[in-house]
């Protein structure tokens, strides 16, 4: 699927950066970039970290405090979208960023909507996978949306009482 | 009031615009009703029975008479000439064009207005005590707190598709006039051990088929603290609320399912370590609102006034309505006026452009160009010198909202219901029109007294039912409109829900009930004892009695 960098300030782009999802029980190449679902870290699979590089796959009900174990060694964190309602990924993507220190790349998929996007830039996500029909003009005018904003979050931007009481 | 600067109204322009486009895609057919859906209800937008219905938030109910003027103007280029005043101190109109909303909401940003949050699964607009400002029982101005919420909570990133609605309210007084322990959230202003001010919070409250009195989950919160305690309480419900049933989202479920003890816990928990992560307003932004509430140039006016004395003696209809209508300011010499919207066989809560405009002319004239909607869906005039009183009553007796009715049998809370509302199961605005045209004089009313009627016409009690002393709740049974009766409801700072009577009744059938309901309690009361007052002394065995009986 093709995946979209996002970031403050530039328009979604996309990359091309190799990821695939490990095959359950399978053992990964030592060239391989996988991802793996949370169930499998969980279980103390130990092989996985024989990859180039490992990333997780977690879901709403997921708690991100239970990554701690294992993130230093994780280069990407997925929030899969069973459905755009599902509020808590938010919550899941800033506090991987603000409290667990999360540096790698936090990635959308699933069923998130193209207008949603500045909530997910806002909240430290990085990229978004996508399908092939995915509206990637509406995702943009989004990113683009807001000059101000009235909260500190996690892309660092000022809130609009920050820059009322600028010296 | 609070005035918009350039950063507020940079967001409220570009949300017109990314709104704008949204539309542009659903006309263009780059979206199906499916998709666009979740959109426009985060602005507001509803598909009801016959058309498109639009809310537009009135931020705390507080408005200038500049923005009453454009609502009218809005109802009258693109609805019918009317809007409808809610419980949640907003405004709706029930007719609008898909394609005319952005041009709609490009005039209300005019005037610093919006239909932001008015709807979804997000926080939405903050509702606070009417009399904010001018009650004297007050401690602080809640609308300070009020907007302080309003910002934070626009756009927040993380709160913004949350299980389900969530709706704050804020009390500044010691009367609770906002109802803030039927709210997922309510604050209370309160004075700590020192003396100094900060807030009581509640969390877990609210209406719908499950009503529950919030329980207090923190007794005093120093003030500099409130928005990492609020982000702690909307992060604990954002990640543990229910997402598998609807009718189980709301906030309360998850109070109730853990216990209001865990609750806390896990709220004290998650704040300890937020309180440090730069959520808090500084304090110069604090006290940067803070200055938008000072009071307004009040005039040293000599008590009695003597002018208003006359015509209290003299006219006993505008003595009856001062009696009811006008509430005492903290300023000698002024009065809180409070006009209601509930006209004998009216719509409660519904006014023409006309009406409101004319409004908007006398808050200019006689109230520092400021109005308040009440969450009882009506509209206050805050700052009327008592010289002005009989003026400003005879200028609403011509537009027919001179009735003397607050807080009586005839200012009815209803909902929309099944003449506007997708959701209805049954109609509520002609069981309020019936009732008001029966208890219609104002010698009745008065040898009733304070008792409050709340209508919904379905189980999610927009009406209010559960908080009404009566509480009438449309429900379908066979293909029929039926109507339960509940009684001993309250929503202030004793807070109780209804308790059921027994089956319901056909249309035809409640403004009789509740008559029996009134002579009931007419008989049994104390002297001097109010409606609410005695049925909690006498409990609902001898109304239930009473209506059965001949049944
Ligand atoms: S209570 Fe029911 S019928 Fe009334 S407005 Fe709410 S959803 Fe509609």
């Amino acid at each position: 699927m093709p995946v979209l960098s996002i970031a403050v300030g530039s328009d979604p782009a996309p990359i091309n950066d190799n990821w695939v999802r490990l095959a359950d029980g399978a053992a990964p190449n030592a060239t391989d970039r996988v991802i793996v679902p949370f169930a499998r870290l969980k279980g103390g699979d130990n092989q996985i970290f024989g990859a180039a590089a490992v990333g997780v796959e977690l879901g709403g009900a997921d708690q991100v405090e239970d990554l701690k174990p294992w993130l230093d060694r994780l280069s990407i964190v997925v929030l899969r979208f069973a459905t755009f309602k599902d509020g808590r990924l938010f919550t899941s993507a800033r506090m991987l960023r603000q409290r667990l220190g999360f540096k790698g790349d936090v990635r959308a998929a699933g069923d998130f909507l193209p207008d949603q996007t500045a909530f997910l830039l806002r909240t430290g996500v990085s990229s978004l996978e996508v399908s092939d029909t995915f509206p990637v003009d509406a995702a943009a005018s989004s990113a683009r949306a807001y000059s101000v904003r009235y909260q500190h979050a996690v892309d660092g931007l000022p809130a609009a009482y920050d820059e009322r009481h600028a010296p | 009031m609070y005035i918009y600067d350039k950063f507020d109204q940079t967001i409220v322009r570009e949300r017109v615009a990314e709104f704008r486009g949204q539309v542009q895609r659903r006309l263009a057919g780059e979206l199906s009703e499916d998709q666009f859906r979740p959109l426009r209800l985060m602005n507001g937008l509803y598909l009801q029975l016959h058309a498109y219905m639009l809310r537009v938030a009135i931020p705390y109910g507080t408005m200038s008479s500049a923005q009453l003027k454009k609502l009218a103007y809005i109802a009258q280029t693109y609805d019918r000439g009317y809007g409808h005043f809610t419980t949640r101190q907003n405004i709706q109109y029930n007719w609008i064009k898909l394609e005319q909303v952005p041009d709609l909401l490009n005039d209300l940003a005019e005037v610093q207005l919006h239909g932001i949050q008015t709807s979804g699964n997000c926080i939405r607009n903050v509702t606070a005590d009417q009399f904010s400002g001018v009650a004297g029982d007050e401690i602080e101005d809640p609308r300070i707190v009020s907007e302080a919420v309003r910002q934070w909570s626009t756009f927040h990133p993380e709160f913004s598709f949350l299980p389900r609605k969530f709706k704050i309210a804020v009390n500044g007084a010691a009367r609770d006039r906002a109802a803030i322990q039927f709210h997922d959230i309510g604050i209370q202003v309160v004075r700590g051990p020192e003396g100094d001010v900060g807030y009581a919070i509640y969390a877990g409250g609210g209406m719908g088929r499950t009503p529950v009195v919030a329980p207090l989950i923190r007794a005093f919160l120093p003030k500099a603290e409130l928005l990492s305690y609020l982000e702690a309480i909307l992060r604990v419900y954002n990640r543990h609320g229910r997402r598998d049933n609807i009718y189980k989202a709301r906030i309360k479920i998850l109070v109730r399912e853990i216990g209001a003890e865990e609750f806390t816990r896990q709220v004290e928990a998650e704040w300890a370590l937020l309180r440090n992560e730069g959520v808090n307003l500084p304090e110069a932004e604090m006290s940067r609102i803070q200055k938008f509430f000072a009071p307004p140039p009040y005039e040293k006016i000599a008590a009695p006034v003597v002018a208003f004395e006359q015509a209290r003696a003299s006219n006993p209809a505008f003595a009856r309505w001062v009696e009811t209508n006008v509430h005492t300011h903290k300023v000698p010499g002024y009065g809180v006026v409070t006009i209601s919207l509930k006209p004998v066989g009216g719509i409660p809560g519904d006014a023409t452009a006309e009406q409101m405009s004319q409004i908007a002319d006398l808050a200019e004239k006689y109230s520092f160009a400021e109005v308040r909607v009440t969450h009882v869906q009506n509209l206050v005039l805050p700052n009327v010198k008592q010289a002005d009183l009989f003026a400003v009553w005879q200028q609403l007796g011509k537009i027919g909202f001179a009735d003397a009715n607050l807080g009586l049998i005839g200012d009815i809370i209803a909902c929309p219901g099944l003449d506007y509302c997708a959701l209805a199961n049954a109609r509520s605005i002609p069981v309020a029109q019936q009732i008001s045209e029966r208890f219609r004089t104002p010698e009745r009313m008065k040898e009733i007294g304070p008792l409050q009627i709340k209508i919904s016409g379905c189980i999610n009690a927009c009406g209010h039912h559960h908080a009404g002393h009566i509480g009438i709740l449309g429900v379908e049974r066979a293909g029929e409109e039926l109507y339960q009766i509940t009684l001993g409801g309250a929503g202030d700072e004793t807070a109780s829900i209804g308790e059921l009577l027994g089956p319901g009744f056909k249309g035809d059938q409640v403004v009789d009930a509740v008559e029996k309901i009134v002579n009931t309690y007419i008989e049994l009361r104390q002297p001097g004892e109010e409606f609410l007052a005695a049925y909690r002394r006498v409990g609902k065995a001898p109304f239930k009695e009473r209506l059965y009986a001949s049944a």
